[in-house]
């Protein structure tokens, strides 16, 4: 199988000049096939949210290369989209929830004003939202503004999502609901997905492998394929003896790095 | 509710009692009725202009010259402000310009500025464009400095042009400090207009204030800062309207 997003040794350095470089990548090699979902799950502060900045070329690495089909990247891919953490500060408070949507639409030359509002539409009601077209993002809740941001994500046409912890900032319950429309979503549009997240469960909940990197300087300790059935069921799922043996193994994996840098 | 009520009263209750005492003070010539003439004339020589429609001629004029320059200020301070905030270029080149002119009060200028442009509305519309045109563009600098990373990362990944970035995230992003620059330049740009009126104008309000003193019709000079005290009320309270309906997300 073709690596649709490839990691080749990528090593990043933060240094700004007062007393010693921060390693903060060092030496990550990684693939996410055509189709896949892969996790990333790492203790805080480990660099996570930066690895993904980086494959979504808004960071550049110090040494190493992103590469999408074989070829390397330089700067945002095309068809890659980033669903932020803070999704309230990346929606546009000055436009409403379809003007939200419309905006990858309108970049696209020869686009119809018609055909982009039919299309925002469309898929306004396919993350649950008709109805709420005319609202702005601060009228609605924060559950609500992250399905904006996903059907703005989804407006842009692409086939590798990039989740930054996409679910953290939510209550339990819309989570669950979130996970279960990024996974059905996935699933109908053949998406490659990189989600980085602390939350083992919601790792092995929703990816075909699991990322689990160490403390800084970040390496990857280990990679677990995580070969429950789809498609999940936040039930069902979460109740197989298998989910909770990888669960306890990632967790156990996660902790044992975290009392070793305790020591 | 109710402490706003008492609050209100107490606030009409010192107005009051300050017109109460002027009204006294000027009846029983503690100051001299022709330097502080009491309110009831003023508000006499208020109700003739009224009436015999010359309020409206100088207002006029006052509202040409000031709405002119501060739209003029507004886009100025709006275009060069994100310029600099967005092209380390034209920062560079621009900034010791501006932190050097910024600090000068600009009525200090007038006078050069009669040498070149003579003493005519030509001086009068560049000194109140000058003087706007600072708080818009250093709002708006730091509007752009200080916009969310989240928002301009959002456009990089959405492969926003540099053009489209700018009109379409960092204009509307930034409009809540712009809106802030526009406020103080509404005020400063009154205050210029006026001093620009009076140094070199031949109608308007600061022309007809300083033209009723040096005619010692004392009470009309009262009336004419009265009118202007309203003309600026009435400025504030539309651009506060505007602003709102400009930025409504604004403070949520």
């Amino acid at each position: 199988m073709a690596a649709r997003v490839s990691l080749r040794n990528i090593r990043k350095v933060f240094d700004d000049g007062s007393g010693e470089p921060l390693v903060a990548i060092d030496g990550i090699s990684l693939d996410a096939a055509q189709g896949e979902f892969l996790a990333i799950v790492g203790p805080s502060g480990c660099g996570k949210s930066t690895l993904l900045k980086i494959i979504a070329g808004l960071i550049e690495p110090t040494a190493g290369a992103v590469e999408e089909n074989g070829r390397r990247v330089s700067g945002p891919p095309e068809r890659f989209v980033y669903l932020f953490q803070q999704y309230s500060r990346s929606l546009f408070a000055w436009r409403t929830v379809l003007a939200n949507v419309m905006f990858p639409l309108e970049q696209v030359k020869g686009a119809k004003r018609t055909d982009i509002r039919e299309t925002s539409r469309r898929l306004i009601a396919q993350v649950g939202l008709a109805g709420f077209e005319d609202k702005y993002p601060w009228q609605l809740s924060g559950g609500m503004q992250q399905r904006i941001a996903i059907a703005r994500a989804l407006a842009a046409n692409p086939d590798v999502l990039l989740l930054d912890e996409p679910f953290s900032a939510v209550d339990a319950l819309t989570r669950m609901e979130l996970q279960t429309l990024v996974l059905e979503l996935c699933r109908q549009n053949k998406f490659t997905a990189i989600l980085v997240t602390h939350d083992v469960e919601e790792a092995v909940f929703m990816a075909d492998r699991v990322a689990v990197l160490t403390q800084r300087p970040t390496r990857i300790a280990e990679i677990v394929p995580i070969e429950l059935a789809r498609p999940r069921n936040q039930l069902s799922t979460r109740e197989n003896p298998r989910f909770l043996e990888l669960r306890h193994h990632l967790m156990t994996a996660l902790l044992g790095d975290m009392a070793e840098a305790a020591r | 509710m109710k402490e706003t009520h008492v609050a209100g009263i107490i606030g009409l209750v010192s107005v009051m009692a300050v017109i109460g005492f002027w009204e006294f003070a000027s009846d029983h010539r503690i100051v001299s009725p022709a330097l502080l003439p009491p309110p009831s004339s003023v508000a006499r020589a208020l109700v003739t202009l009224i009436a015999d429609g010359e309020i409206w001629q100088q207002l006029l004029h006052t509202v040409a010259l000031f709405l002119g320059s501060y739209l003029i200020a507004c886009t100025l301070g709006i275009a060069i402000g994100i310029w600099m905030g967005c092209s380390e270029f034209a920062n560079g080149l621009l900034e010791p310009l501006v932190e050097s002119l910024r600090p000068i009060p600009k009525s200090a200028l007038v006078p050069a500025l009669f040498l070149f442009l003579g003493i005519g509305p030509l001086t009068m519309v560049t000194v109140v464009v000058f003087a706007a045109t600072f708080p818009v563009l250093i709002n708006a600098y730091q509007g752009v400095r200080g916009l969310d990373p989240v928002l301009s990362d959002t456009a990089r990944t959405f492969g926003c042009s540099r053009w489209r970035t700018i009109r379409s995230v960092v204009l509307p992003a930034t409009l809540p400090a712009i809106f802030t620059g526009m406020k103080i330049a509404l005020s400063l740009g009154i205050v210029l207009a006026v001093i620009a009126e009076m140094l070199a104008g031949q109608s308007g309000l600061g022309f007809i204030i300083l033209d009723t003193q040096r005619a010692f019709q004392t009470d009309q000079m009262y009336a004419w800062v009265v009118v202007l005290a309203a003309f600026g009320a009435a400025c504030s309270l539309l651009f506060d309207r505007i602003e709102k309906l400009a930025i409504p997300w604004h403070g949520r």
